[in-house]
């Protein structure tokens, strides 16, 4: 019986929050709008004049939009780590975060996806990075990481998407049976006629864990690609072997930084304290903690490589990043990255909600940094001295940063009220 | 329909349908004119090729002109000309420019009582000014003449008009006059004329302040002269300048003097030698009158080593072939006279005059005056005494010193009359406006020296409703009833040449554009008497610091070419800033003072002051301070009392730090190469990389494989190809703003880089069509590509601009289109039909221009044989006054460039990265 009475609570606790919104929620999705609608007229704008209107120049032909875009993939990422990874490992704290994180996940992507677009110098032929058979007779170069690009990205786009959707099936029918009017049959055709009966739900179970294990290598994979962006060039200080692993780790480091930025606040909004302990802050702070020493690692061993490798493209690029024009990112990212995040060693800051949501916004703001230094400064000062330059961002450009996060929180927060914001039918299975 | 109203319509429509005919649009007969075998460069796609002769400065360069459907879309030397002999500068290349230019004058305009200027006819604008002459004359006031220099029929038909209608012709205004000079050489030699200097003919050069490369009397046929002088054995040149000039940087060593010291040294020199008793032919009354200048004092003054001078005076002494050419920064200072007094002595003491300097084939510069005739056009203008004051292709306003007021005085002429191109603000000064054409719409001669004759032929007709010099001339004297011998300029000219050539000569001219005429020789002897007279008394004066020299600038000539786009879009080859003006300051100097590139200082000298960037020029001496000298036309700039030129050193100049910066578009990331042996050290032997494995297959390459070569020792840095190659290219020109951002399209550019101490090395940065392309394999859409012929092409349809290829280059000569590249009409026309026009988003570069390679091809094919060597000549190797750059086939084992990337000389940028690049460069020595 008391199981049942909590389930019954667990249930209203969770499905709370799709009452109908109060203003400081309206507000905000206002704000997240405008933002969003801002960098829209900007794109505009920018497609109207020309590529221009940034700052981007000879030679930094990457700047805020590249930077933007593997941010915000790297934010994806630890969406998949939670709810797949964590699932093979039988985590329990997963429950609490993994449909904040997997929603995360699909937002980031669709912002991540933007970018490519915004900065090419001619979006209205994106679709020639897609092969299909066209007049042109031409496929695209599949040597060019661009295109691998485009297919690791819709890929784990669609995996994502089908291990999110699949992962609500249960939770919409939840919704389906608790709520009334337009909005039960709307939960009724996307629960795809779920019951819950016990066939349901050992193929449920199977399909899970196999998208799960189909899901994992995606962790890997994605970043890496995205590494190879750079790391397939020969420009000091882009052109290494550690790029990948370095990115997977910056990647889920900025991720569970995001996640956490997201919970804290959704757990304090829609009081689901019950559910999602300090415990499992803590266990993800943990997560951070790890990757933020390898990615720590990964700046020493870049350093390493220029120093023994003693060659001298590579020595100069990395004397630049520290000492250079970017000096003073380089020494932010430095702090926000592998600084801060030490003091999560410290067990009574680990489980300070305020601090760790403090370190988060810190990590978040440093990953963003690490990108922009690591993809400008080796850009602004590679081989040839005469054409060194030093690349500042528009405000086009950081309008259309600003509008991606405007998009982004404004897809999240319609999300907390379209769709329940914890697995409630995984939680079940803890009480 | 009744019968009556069908033959009323009939009626009707018959008679609307030959109204058309009765036009009188005679552009109409041009539709019909197929028929019959076309006009020749009307044929679309079929390229004429005219001579002509550029106008852009005095030199007077031979031009081929390539005409496409009717208009000039490129300029290029003339091979075989005896000035440039192929070579153009960047100010020629830029000459098409200023036919095309938007602010070009396009019919006669006169100002009215409001000081608006109203469009008249021609008609009325001579009419209006033989009134005006016959008025002031009837008046007692005078009809003047000022013009620019001028050679051949014109300075005939100019001396003849005023002759006739009595216009008093004023000595032809030039600010580069080189008075001193000829003032000097009339001193010594009673020859008051330029000479023409054969740096080819000697072994050891040593210039004084001379800027052979940029400015002096004939830049482009100097360089030619120097790549000719280079490959002899032992050839040496030495330079010396209180500043830091391209030809200084090019020489085999710089000899920094203080400002003024000139004299000094070559005081040093002359006796020197003299009493070496090898070469001692001076007369004693002028080894009298001569400074005493012995070696210490020579080494205080000039601040060179007591050993160097020893040194320098044994070399010329050693030299079997020496030649000294002074001129310049040097004669254009208070003791500028005496300095050029004291080189020709010293000219004439080793034998040069007569063998290495002729007089007989003297520049024509006879008829130019000095400001001298300047004061005196002040003077009398200020007293009331000018009627008609006509001013023909000069711009004395803008050029003057500050000092005459000359823009004040002028309006003080009854009528001022201006035959100009440009609508500019010197223009505006002006009362009536006649629209001169530009010499490719014009036919006429030049005579830029003695014995040579070059063509000028209208390569299309005029593009706005404009005159040549001559015809305005012939019309006037039309107008006033006087003997205007022939109906129009060309019959004019075609008379005068019928009268002095024969008819081979005549189609020897015709056809290539030029001809050789014999000169008589010219007796020189020396006036002892008059030269030590006018040494007495002179004395070397050293200058206070800071010292402001006001270099001659390569972009804008005496700046009557700083109006072409272009040549703003150019980067200045030693300090790379392109657009805004600035303070070239020694590193060291700027440090004391806590000085960066771009702070903000204020000059003043006198009563005049200005505030100036900085930008650190390496090599500058400490205490001297280097600007453009056409970007300051607001510094009151004194004149030499005793030749009349102007003074363009400036002693006692005030310095002060403003503590801002501001905006100024340097295009360098670094001065220095960082060690990086884009250029290779001399002294070190470059490491052969070793063969790299690679992980794609090499490209095939069955008939072509083109290469470049472009070597260093004969690199001067001119910028004459990056000129050439935005014309041939279309390259857009950008502006001010997106330079300040790094937004400059240039597909070649000079990379200058200094070493420890100062000394520059120029390295033509370009595409380097590399075998293994960083670009290639990351675009994602094939728009980078590696054709079978070695070119890496850019395939611009295709392009979505991700700008991946460019970050992937090393080289960074890839150029992105920020925005729709825009031409101001009529600079439209002056596109080159070949090439594909880029729009924005879109990735460019250099294709080593493959149209030409096209064309080549093309004509290959027609005569059923493969291309020749030497066939395929692009743009840049084609102005380039040295003959750096070499095209050709590497496949090819006969070809140049297959030997000279294989001479020992022979390296490749960045080898190391195994990109395997298509250009080779050679290195010094």
């Amino acid at each position: 019986m008391k199981s049942l009475a909590a389930r019954e609570k667990l249930e209203q606790d969770v499905l709370k929050g799709l009452r109908r919104p109060g203003k400081w929620y309206l507000l905000g999705l206002a704000c997240c709008a405008l933002l969003f609608l801002g960098a829209l007229g900007l794109w505009g704008y920018q497609l109207s004049r020309g590529l221009g209107v940034t700052g981007l120049m000879h030679p930094v032909g990457w700047g805020v939009y590249i930077t933007n875009f593997v941010f915000w993939v790297g934010i994806a990422h630890s969406g998949t780590l939670i709810s797949a990874v964590l699932f093979l490992f039988r985590a329990r704290f997963r429950s609490s975060f993994n449909r904040a994180a997997e929603a995360m996940t699909i937002f980031a992507l669709m912002v991540a996806g933007l970018f490519p677009l915004i900065h090419l110098g001619r979006v209205w032929i994106f679709y020639y990075l897609f092969p299909y058979p066209s007049q042109r007779t031409l496929w695209p170069n599949f040597r060019s990481p661009l295109v691998w690009d485009v297919f690791a990205i819709s890929t784990y786009m669609i995996v994502s998407l089908v291990f999110f959707y699949l992962g609500t099936l249960p939770d919409l029918a939840i919704a389906r049976r608790r709520l009334s009017g337009i909005r039960a049959r709307i939960y009724s055709v996307l629960s795809l006629g779920w019951t819950g009966s016990h066939g349901q739900w050992k193929q449920y179970g199977r399909l899970y864990l196999f998208l799960a294990a189909f899901a994992t290598p995606l962790v890997a994979s994605v970043h890496s690609i995205v590494s190879w962006d750079f790391a397939v060039s020969i420009l000091p200080g882009w052109h290494t072997t550690i790029f990948a692993p370095y990115f997977v780790a910056g990647a889920i480091l900025s991720g569970t930084a995001m996640v956490i930025i997201l919970v804290v606040p959704l757990r304090r909004a829609l009081q689901l304290q019950p559910y999602i302990s300090i415990d499992h802050f803590e266990a993800i702070a943990k997560i951070l903690l790890l990757t933020s020493l390898i990615v720590s690692y990964a700046y020493l061993v870049e350093y390493g490589l220029a120093f023994y490798g003693h060659n001298q493209f590579e020595m100069e690029l990395f004397r630049y990043r520290a000492l250079g024009h970017y000096r003073a990112l380089f020494w932010l990212m430095i702090v926000c990255n592998s600084l801060v995040p030490l003091t999560l060693f410290i067990r009574r800051l680990r489980r300070n909600l305020a601090y760790l949501f403090a370190v988060s916004l810190l990590v978040t703001l440093g990953m963003w940094v690490e990108r922009f230094v690591l993809i400008v400064t080796s850009l602004a000062h590679d081989f040839d001295p005469y054409a060194w330059g030093t690349y500042t961002p528009s405000w086009v450009e950081i309008g259309i940063t600003c509008g991606s996060f405007g998009l982004f929180f404004m897809l999240f927060l319609i999300f907390v009220k379209t769709v329940p914001v914890l697995s409630m039918s995984e939680l079940k299975e803890r009480l | 329909m009744e019968r009556r109203d069908f033959l009323q319509l009939l009626g009707l429509f018959s008679g609307a349908a030959m109204l058309p005919g009765c036009s009188e649009n005679r552009s109409a007969g041009k539709l019909v004119s197929y028929l019959v075998p076309p006009d020749e460069g009307v044929l679309p796609g079929a390229a004429l090729y005219l001579p002509s002769t550029c106008g852009e400065c005095p030199a007077g360069c031979g031009l081929t002109v390539r005409v496409s459907e009717g208009r000039a879309v490129k300029l290029e030397g003339r091979a075989g000309h005896p000035v440039n002999d192929g070579g153009l500068c960047m100010r020629g290349q830029a000459a098409l420019w200023r036919l095309y230019h938007p602010e070009r004058l396009r019919n006669p305009l006169r100002r009215d009582g409001a000081g608006q200027f109203q469009p008249l006819s021609w008609d009325e604008a001579l009419t209006l000014v033989v009134e005006e002459l016959e008025q002031a004359r009837q008046e007692g006031r005078a009809n003047l003449l000022l013009s620019g220099r001028t050679t051949g029929t014109l300075t005939e038909l100019q001396q003849h008009f005023c002759r006739q209608l009595g216009v008093e012709p004023l000595p032809q205004f030039e600010i580069f006059s080189h008075a001193a000079l000829r003032k000097a050489y009339g001193i010594l030699f009673g020859q008051a004329e330029l000479p023409h200097y054969r740096i080819d003919q000697a072994d050891l050069l040593l210039s004084i302040g001379a800027d052979l490369l940029e400015t002096f009397v004939s830049p482009v046929g100097y360089a030619r002269q120097f790549s000719r002088a280079i490959k002899q054995d032992g050839f040496q040149w030495l330079h010396a300048e209180p500043h830091y000039s391209l030809t200084g940087a090019n020489a085999t060593e710089r000899l920094v003097l203080n400002p003024g010291s000139e004299a000094a040294l070559l005081s040093f020199l002359l006796l020197r030698i003299e009493s070496s008793g090898q070469e001692g032919r001076l007369p004693r009354q002028l080894l009298r009158a001569l400074p005493a200048v012995s070696a210490g004092q020579a080494a205080r003054l000039t601040g060179l080593a007591e050993e160097r001078l020893e040194r320098l005076a044994k070399q010329l002494l050693l030299a079997e072939r020496p030649l000294l050419i002074a001129g310049g920064i040097a004669t254009g200072q208070p003791n500028g006279l005496q300095t050029a007094l004291l080189a020709g002595l010293l000219q004439q003491q080793l034998g040069m005059i007569g063998s290495r300097i002729e007089f007989a084939r003297a520049e024509n510069y006879a008829a130019v005056g000095s400001l001298h005739d300047l004061q005196r056009l002040a003077e009398r203008l200020e007293q009331d005494r000018v009627g008609v004051l006509l001013v023909c292709a000069a711009d004395p306003l803008a050029r003057a010193p500050a000092a005459l007021d000359l823009p004040g005085k002028f309006k003080r002429a009854g009528l001022r009359v201006g035959l100009c191109d440009l609508f500019d603000d010197s223009a505006r000064q002006f009362d009536l406006l006649l629209p001169l054409s530009h010499p490719l719409e014009s036919w006429g001669d030049a005579v830029p020296r003695k014995g040579v004759l070059s063509l000028l032929k209208p390569a299309l007709d005029p593009l706005h409703d404009s005159r040549s010099a001559g015809e305005v001339w012939l019309e006037l004297l039309r107008r006033s009833a006087k003997p205007a011998e022939s109906a129009s300029y060309q019959e004019y000219l075609f008379d005068v040449w019928h009268r002095r050539l024969d008819e081979r000569q005549l189609q020897q001219f015709a056809e290539q554009g030029y001809l050789s005429l014999p000169v008589a020789a010219v007796p020189l002897r020396l006036q002892a008497e008059r030269a030590a007279g006018q040494l007495a008394g002179a004395e070397t004066a050293v200058a206070a610091p800071w010292s402001l020299v006001l270099a001659p600038s390569i972009r804008s000539f005496d700046g009557r070419s700083g109006s072409l786009p272009l040549l703003s879009e150019l980067p200045d080859p030693l300090s790379t800033v392109s657009y805004g003006r600035w303070l070239a300051m020694a590193p060291a100097a700027a440090q004391a003072l806590q000085l960066e590139d771009r702070d903000l200082v204020r000059v003043a000298a006198g009563d005049w002051s200005a505030d100036l960037p900085v930008r650190l020029q390496p090599g500058l001496a400490a205490s001297v301070l280097m600007i453009q000298g056409d970007l300051l036309p607001e510094a009151s700039l004194p004149i030499d009392p005793r030749s009349g030129e102007l003074v363009r050193v400036l002693d006692g100049v005030r310095l002060e730090k403003l503590g801002s910066a501001a905006q100024l578009a340097i295009l360098a990331g670094s001065s220095s190469q960082h060690g990086r042996g884009l250029i290779p050290d001399p002294a070190h032997h470059a490491e052969i990389p070793p063969e790299q494995s690679r992980f794609y297959r090499a490209h095939p390459h069955k008939e072509y494989r083109w290469a470049m070569t472009v070597d260093l020792e004969l690199c001067i840095g001119c910028a004459a190809c990056a000129a050439a190659c935005y014309v041939e290219n279309n390259v857009p020109v950008v502006g001010r703003r997106d330079h300040l951002r790094g937004r400059e399209m240039s597909w070649l550019r000079i990379e200058p880089f200094y070493d420890q101490a100062g000394r520059a090395g120029f390295l033509p940065m370009l595409c380097q069509h590399c075998h293994n392309a960083p670009c290639e394999p990351v675009c994602p859409v094939y728009a980078a590509y590696h054709n079978p012929e070695g070119l890496n092409v850019q395939v611009y349809q295709r392009c979505v601009g991700t700008r991946y290829c460019s970050n992937n280059c090393p080289y960074k000569v890839r150029r992105f289109n920020w925005w729709q590249p825009q031409w101001q009409a009529p600079l439209e026309q002056m596109r080159n039909p070949d090439l594909a026009a880029r729009d924005r988003g879109v990735m460019e570069k250099c294709t080593f221009c493959v149209q030409r390679i096209r064309r080549a091809r093309d004509r290959a094919r027609d005569e059923e044989r493969p291309i020749r060597d030497g066939e395929v000549v692009t743009a840049c190797g084609q102005s380039c006054p040295t003959g750096a750059i070499r095209f050709g086939n590497l496949l090819d084992e006969q070809s140049a460039v297959y030997r000279l990337a294989r001479s020992e000389r022979a390296y490749r940028v960045f080898a190391e990265l195994g990109t395997e690049p298509s250009v080779y460069y050679l290195r010094k020595g």
